[in-house]
C-alpha cells in the first residue's frame, strides 16, 4: 500500500466538498469576478504537496463541520467557521496561513491585484530614487549630534 | 576530549564564526600571512536557494528560511531556549552569518553612545571612542558595500561610498510628515549597493532583504569580505561546530574542539583563538569550556561572561494611506531614519533613545496574514476590500530602543536542551526593563503622530515583537577593569592573552540602532591593534 498522501485518498469526496466550501468561506472569489475564489486556486493539492506535516490534519478540520455547511449560506457559514476559530484557534490558523499561502501566489490572484506572477528575481522592481530636496527643512533647523568632552570628531 | 579525537597541527590564528565579525577580521588579519582557519558551523550559501528566486517566495520566511533558529530547525543551528524571555533571539549559521538574513541597515554608534556614563550617569563608558573607531566604519563601509548620503547633522562627517538607496513613494510620504512636525530624518546608510560596485551588481528592489538577496545587491559577508579574505590565504572551514576552548598548562588557549559534517571530534590547535560567535554564541562556548584553571568558564573570573545581555526592543507603528505608495517594493528594512529622540531628555521619563526606522511594506500573502492578526483585514466576505485599502498602501516605522546593561539579563548553558552533536544549548533569561518599556511606549507613540502627520488614515502599533532578538550584545563587555570587564580596550580577554573577542559581546552599551557596522567596526580595530602589537601581542 502506498504511504504518500495524495488529494485522492486524504479525503472523501464528501470532505472535499466541505473543504471547499470552508475555504471559499475564508476567500470568497471578487465581486468583479477579477479574484476567484480560495477553492478555485486548488488549496487541498497546494497543502498536500507543500505541507505534507499539516495536510494530516485536514480530516479533523473538515469534520468539524457536517453537510448542512455544504449548503448553507455565506452569513451561517461565516458564523460556523467563527465558532471554528474559536474552539480551535491552531488549527484554524495553520488553515488560514496555508490558504493565503497559496491563494497569494496564484497568477490570476497576483493579476487581479496589479502584480506580475512569478518570483521577484530577476524582474526586479523600478522605485522612484525620491525628491532629496525634502531634506532642506532639517539641513535648515539646528539638529546637530551630541557632543562629547575630548572626542575629537566634535571639533571638526 | 575523547580517544577518538582527531589532532590538528597548529594555525597562527584560529577565528569561530564566519559570520559579520569573523569575516572582517579575517580579511584584516590576513595581510599578515599568518595561517589563519575559520571554523564556522553552517554552510556557504548558494543565491539560487534564496526565496525571490521562487513563486512561493513569501513563505519561505515561515519556514527554512526564517530568521528564528528554533523555526528553522535546520541541522547547522543550535537551538534556543528562550522561555524566560518575552523577545526571541534570532540568527542565522552559515558563511555570512547573520548578515544573510538582515535586513542591512546601517547606522553607525553615535559619539555620545560611547560616554553613556559621562553624560547621563547609566550604565558605563567604553574604554574606546567614535573617534577610535572613525577609520574603522569607514573602512567597513568601504569593504561592505554601503550606500547613503553624507551630510546628516546628527553625525560626525562621513561619506558613504555609494548614494543613498532610493526613498521611494514610500520614504517621501513619510519624510513630510516629518518635515510637518519639524523632526530629523534622512536617507539611512544601507549595506545594500545603490549602483554597481566592486564586481557586484546593484540592488534591484526585490523588496524581502531578511529572505536572503538572490541579486547579491545586499552586502552580506559571504559576497563582501570572505572571497577577498579567501585569496588571500585564509582557510574557511564549513560545517564544524566548536564545543570549546582549551587551554595548556599555562592558562592560554592553545585550540579548540569541533565537531566536523561527519560528527568526528577534532582537536585543532592555534596559537591565537578568535571567538566571533554573536552575544549568545560567544558566552556559549566560553561557558562550555571549563577545566581546572578555568572551573566557571573561560575567561571568566569577573563573573561577566553572559551577563548584561541586551537585545533592541522593537516595535512598530504602521499607516494606511489612501494614496497607493508602491510600498512592497524596495529593501523592506531600509528607506530613512529619525534620530529626533535618539538622545536623553529626562522630561520623557526614561533615559536614552531610540532609532525610527521607516520600514516598507510587505508582499501580498504577508499582508494578508499580518492584517488578519493585526485585525486589519479579515477573512471572509470583507477580505478583498480590507486587503485593497491596505496592501502597497502602507508604511511604517520602527521603534528600535537602546537597551542598558543589567547582569540579571544573561545567557547560560540549559542544563538539559542540546544540539545535534550534543553541546548544551544557551538559555536566555532576560526582562526588559522599566526604562526600556516606558521607551518603548514613548515611541510608538512618536511613530504614531508622525504617520498621521504624513496623511495616514488609520495608524496601527505594537510591541514588544517577540522574534525580535537580532541585537546580541553585552555578554563579555570590553573595559579596562579585569574585576568588571571581560575583554580590555582591543578585544583581548584580561585572563587568557591570546583569546580575543571581536562580536557584539564586547559591547558596553548597545546604543539604540542597528549594531552591525559597528561590530564590523570594532574588529577591524581589533585586527589592526593586533597586528601593530604582534611583537609582543600577550604581553
Amino acid at each position: 500500500m502506498s504511504d504518500l498522501i495524495a488529494t485522492d485518498n486524504l479525503l472523501n469526496e464528501a470532505q472535499k466538498a466541505i473543504f471547499e466550501a470552508l475555504v471559499d468561506t475564508l476567500v470568497p472569489a471578487g465581486e468583479d469576478e477579477l479574484m476567484p475564489s480560495a477553492s478555485e486556486v486548488d488549496v487541498l493539492s497546494y497543502i498536500v504537496d507543500s505541507a505534507p506535516d499539516f495536510a494530516p490534519q485536514l480530516a479533523a478540520i473538515v469534520d468539524s463541520f457536517n453537510d448542512e455547511f455544504v449548503s448553507s449560506g455565506e452569513e451561517r457559514r461565516v458564523q460556523l467557521v467563527q465558532e471554528f476559530e474559536q474552539a480551535q484557534p491552531e488549527l484554524f490558523g495553520g488553515l488560514l496561513f496555508h490558504t493565503y499561502a497559496r491563494y497569494y501566489q496564484d497568477a490570476r490572484v497576483l493579476e487581479g491585484i496589479g502584480l506580475t506572477a512569478g518570483p521577484p528575481f530577476p524582474r526586479g522592481n523600478t522605485v522612484e530614487a525620491g525628491d532629496l530636496s525634502l531634506l532642506d527643512p532639517v539641513m535648515e533647523k539646528s539638529h546637530g549630534y551630541r557632543k562629547v568632552a575630548g572626542v575629537s570628531s566634535d571639533l571638526r | 576530549m575523547s580517544d577518538n579525537s582527531i589532532s590538528e597541527g597548529p594555525v597562527d590564528v584560529l577565528i569561530i564564526g564566519a559570520g559579520a565579525s569573523g569575516a572582517a577580521v579575517a580579511w584584516s588579519l590576513a595581510d599578515t600571512r599568518m595561517k589563519i582557519v575559520c571554523l564556522e558551523q553552517g554552510d556557504w550559501m548558494n543565491p539560487t536557494d534564496y526565496a525571490t528566486n521562487k513563486t512561493d517566495w513569501e513563505v519561505h520566511q515561515y519556514s527554512k528560511l526564517n530568521i528564528d533558529p528554533n523555526v528553522r530547525g535546520l541541522e547547522t543551528d543550535y537551538p534556543i531556549n528562550n522561555d524566560e524571555s518575552p523577545i526571541n533571539v534570532v540568527n542565522f549559521n552559515g558563511v555570512g552569518g547573520s548578515t544573510i538574513l538582515y535586513a542591512a541597515h546601517f547606522p553607525r554608534l553615535h559619539p555620545s553612545d560611547f560616554k553613556v556614563k559621562t553624560l547621563d550617569g547609566v550604565a558605563a563608558d567604553w574604554p574606546i571612542s567614535y573617534d577610535t573607531l572613525e577609520p574603522y566604519f569607514a573602512q567597513n563601509d568601504r569593504m561592505m558595500g554601503v550606500s547613503g548620503l553624507a551630510g546628516d547633522p546628527m553625525y560626525p562627517p562621513k561619506q558613504p561610498p555609494l548614494p543613498p538607496i532610493p526613498l521611494g513613494l514610500v520614504g517621501e510620504t513619510v519624510a513630510r510628515g516629518y518635515n510637518k512636525l519639524g523632526w530629523h530624518w534622512w536617507p539611512s546608510d544601507s549595506a545594500i549597493i545603490s549602483q554597481p560596485y566592486e564586481g557586484r551588481d546593484k540592488c534591484l528592489n526585490l523588496g524581502p532583504c531578511m529572505t536572503g538577496c538572490s541579486q547579491g545587491g545586499k552586502s552580506s559577508t559571504d559576497i563582501t569580505y570572505w572571497p577577498e579574505a579567501i585569496r588571500m590565504g585564509v582557510e574557511l572551514r564549513t560545517r564544524c561546530r566548536v564545543r570549546e576552548v582549551t587551554v595548556n598548562e599555562s592558562g592560554m588557549a592553545d585550540g579548540v574542539i569541533y565537531y566536523d559534517a561527519d560528527g568526528n571530534e577534532v582537536h585543532q590547535k592555534a596559537e591565537v583563538v578568535v571567538m566571533a560567535c554573536n552575544g549568545v554564541g560567544t558566552p556559549r562556548i566560553l561557558l562550555n569550556s571549563t577545566s581546572e584553571q578555568f572551573p566557571n568558564g573561560l575567561a571568566n573570573s569577573s563573573g561577566m561572561v553572559g551577563k548584561n545581555l541586551m537585545f533592541h526592543p522593537v516595535g512598530f507603528a504602521q499607516g494606511r494611506f489612501e494614496e497607493h505608495l508602491d510600498s512592497h517594493k524596495g529593501p523592506q528594512g531600509c528607506c530613512i531614519l529619525s534620530k529626533e529622540f535618539y538622545e536623553t531628555d529626562e522630561s520623557r521619563g526614561y533615559v536614552r533613545g531610540y532609532n525610527m526606522q521607516i520600514t516598507r511594506g510587505t508582499g501580498p500573502f504577508s499582508t494578508a496574514l499580518q492584517g488578519y492578526a493585526s485585525g486589519t483585514i479579515p477573512w471572509g466576505p470583507g477580505h478583498h476590500d480590507a486587503f485593497q485599502k491596505q496592501f502597497d498602501h502602507v508604511a511604517a516605522i520602527g521603534i528600535l530602543c537602546e537597551d542598558l546593561p543589567e547582569e540579571h539579563n544573561t545567557v547560560t548553558l540549559d542544563p538539559e536542551l542540546v544540539d545535534s552533536d550534543g553541546i548544551p544549548s544557551p538559555k536566555i533569561n532576560y526582562t526588559m526593563s522599566e526604562n526600556s518599556r516606558k521607551m518603548l511606549e514613548h515611541g510608538l507613540a512618536r511613530a504614531e503622530e508622525a504617520l498621521r502627520a504624513a496623511g495616514a488614515v488609520e495608524v496601527t502599533s505594537g510591541g514588544p515583537v517577540q522574534a525580535a532578538g537580532w541585537h546580541l550584545l553585552g555578554t563579555a563587555r570590553m573595559g579596562d577593569d579585569p574585576a568588571t570587564s571581560v575583554v580590555n580596550n582591543w578585544g583581548r580577554s584580561h585572563d587568557v592573552k591570546n583569546l580575543f573577542i571581536v562580536d557584539g559581546s564586547i559591547f558596553v552599551t548597545s546604543g539604540g540602532l542597528n549594531p552591525t557596522s559597528t561590530i564590523q567596526a570594532l574588529a577591524l580595530y581589533i585586527a589592526d591593534t593586533m597586528k601593530k602589537n604582534l611583537a609582543n601581542l600577550f604581553d
